[in-house]
């Protein structure tokens, strides 16, 4: 019978080059793994663009089309860039004239009017946000604009309906919110900007503009305490804002606190960079 | 008589000097009412949002529209404290 042969351990330099090379597949494979999970969640390019490969007049005329609406859209935002507005207004209606499908569409209309606004035609720049809605009811930054755009034309009304369709579409909007908050405290509904400008606080309770703007629907109705309170926790935010300050020295002057109100006058006319508030801030400090 | 055309004389400029006093009080006082509502106005009206490029908003990156759904002031690109 022959001697059993002892299994023997490998040599030291062995073992050691065997960890190696479990630790080079463990390796290996976690790699291949972070690469497929990476691939998986990067963003997928579209491939290159097939070359025409027909001789149909259709067919070219509408891969013609669809170039042609490429390229003026990317001219078209060039313009806007360069606030060359005249062309820019030429490149969007003609992309409008060519009727591309959504969402190009909307966006070149809301394109076209956002030139449009520019050169002072509200007009036709509401109208064209009309029409992007219209083919895109959710287009929420359209909505957006239109809120902006009839209020720069003066049209409370229509500024007002804008709104309530943004804060409709989207509620939580910070934007929505203060648009709305802005058009209600110009047009005098106050509970209504009580209410954006609360909401937009319970978002962002940092942003000292709302603080302010909820301080002026508060001394509107004579409720002075919580408009104190309003401005100062805009003042708190930012200490320099010299608009607050000033309100803070009217609601003190509203209040008889003429010492308090001297005071805060006199700070304000330092902290503004605006002359005139500096100069009517400097005015009443004089005055009491 | 000589004396009491001096007493009116002082009498009316007295009379005078207290309606100017009054008036100038009055004036003030309704410049002070005035300048304290007149300078109380909302903050400004946000700017337009940025152009779309023309796929701009297929996808996840299109600004505009972050900006339109964004719930704070920042990224809602409101306007900041104007000093």
């Amino acid at each position: 019978m022959p001697p059993v042969r002892e299994r023997r351990a490998p040599p030291s330099c062995l073992r050691s080059n065997l960890k190696v090379l479990r630790a080079a597949v463990l390796a290996l494979q976690v790699g291949l793994a972070a690469a497929l999970t990476g691939s998986a969640l990067a963003q997928a390019y579209p491939d290159a663009t097939e070359q025409p490969h027909t001789t149909d007049p259709v067919r070219l005329r509408a891969l013609a089309t669809r170039r042609e609406i490429h390229e003026r859209f990317a001219r078209g935002l060039r313009a806007e860039s360069r606030a060359d507005w005249q062309a820019a207004i030429a490149e969007f209606e003609r992309i409008i004239a060519l009727d591309p499908p959504e969402p190009a569409g909307s966006t070149a209309r809301y394109d076209l009017a956002i030139a449009r606004a520019r050169t002072g035609d509200y007009t036709a720049a509401a109208l064209l946000l009309e029409s992007a809605l219209r083919r895109d009811p959710g287009f929420t930054a359209a909505a957006a604009n239109l809120v902006t755009v009839e209020v720069l034309a003066g049209n409370a009304a229509a500024a007002r309906a804008a709104a309530d369709r943004f804060v409709a579409l989207a509620p939580a909007s910070a934007r929505a919110r203060y648009e709305r908050g802005i058009v209600a405290l110009q047009t005098g509904d106050l509970a209504v900007a009580r209410d954006d400008f609360r909401a937009l606080l319970a978002g962002d309770p940092a942003y000292a503009v709302a603080h302010y703007d909820l301080a002026i629907v508060d001394v509107r109705t004579a409720q002075f305490d919580a408009a104190e309170l309003e401005l100062d926790r805009a003042l708190a935010i930012d200490p320099s804002y010299a608009r607050a300050r000033f309100a803070l020295g009217t609601v003190f002057l509203q209040t008889g606190r003429r010492a308090e109100a001297r005071a805060a006058f006199d700070r304000a006319a330092r902290d503004a960079s605006d002359i005139m508030l500096r100069t009517l801030a400097v005015e009443l400090r004089d005055r009491l | 008589m000589r004396c009491l055309r001096v007493r009116w004389a002082v009498l009316l400029t007295l009379l005078a000097v207290l309606a100017a006093a009054c008036g100038v009080a009055f004036s003030a006082e309704a410049t002070l009412e005035e300048l304290r509502h007149a300078q109380l106005q909302p903050s400004g009206i946000t700017d337009l949002l940025d152009p779309i490029a023309e796929s701009g908003r297929v996808g996840w990156d299109c600004a505009p529209e972050h900006a339109a759904r964004a719930r704070t002031a920042r990224a809602a690109e409101l306007p900041a404290v104007e000093p």
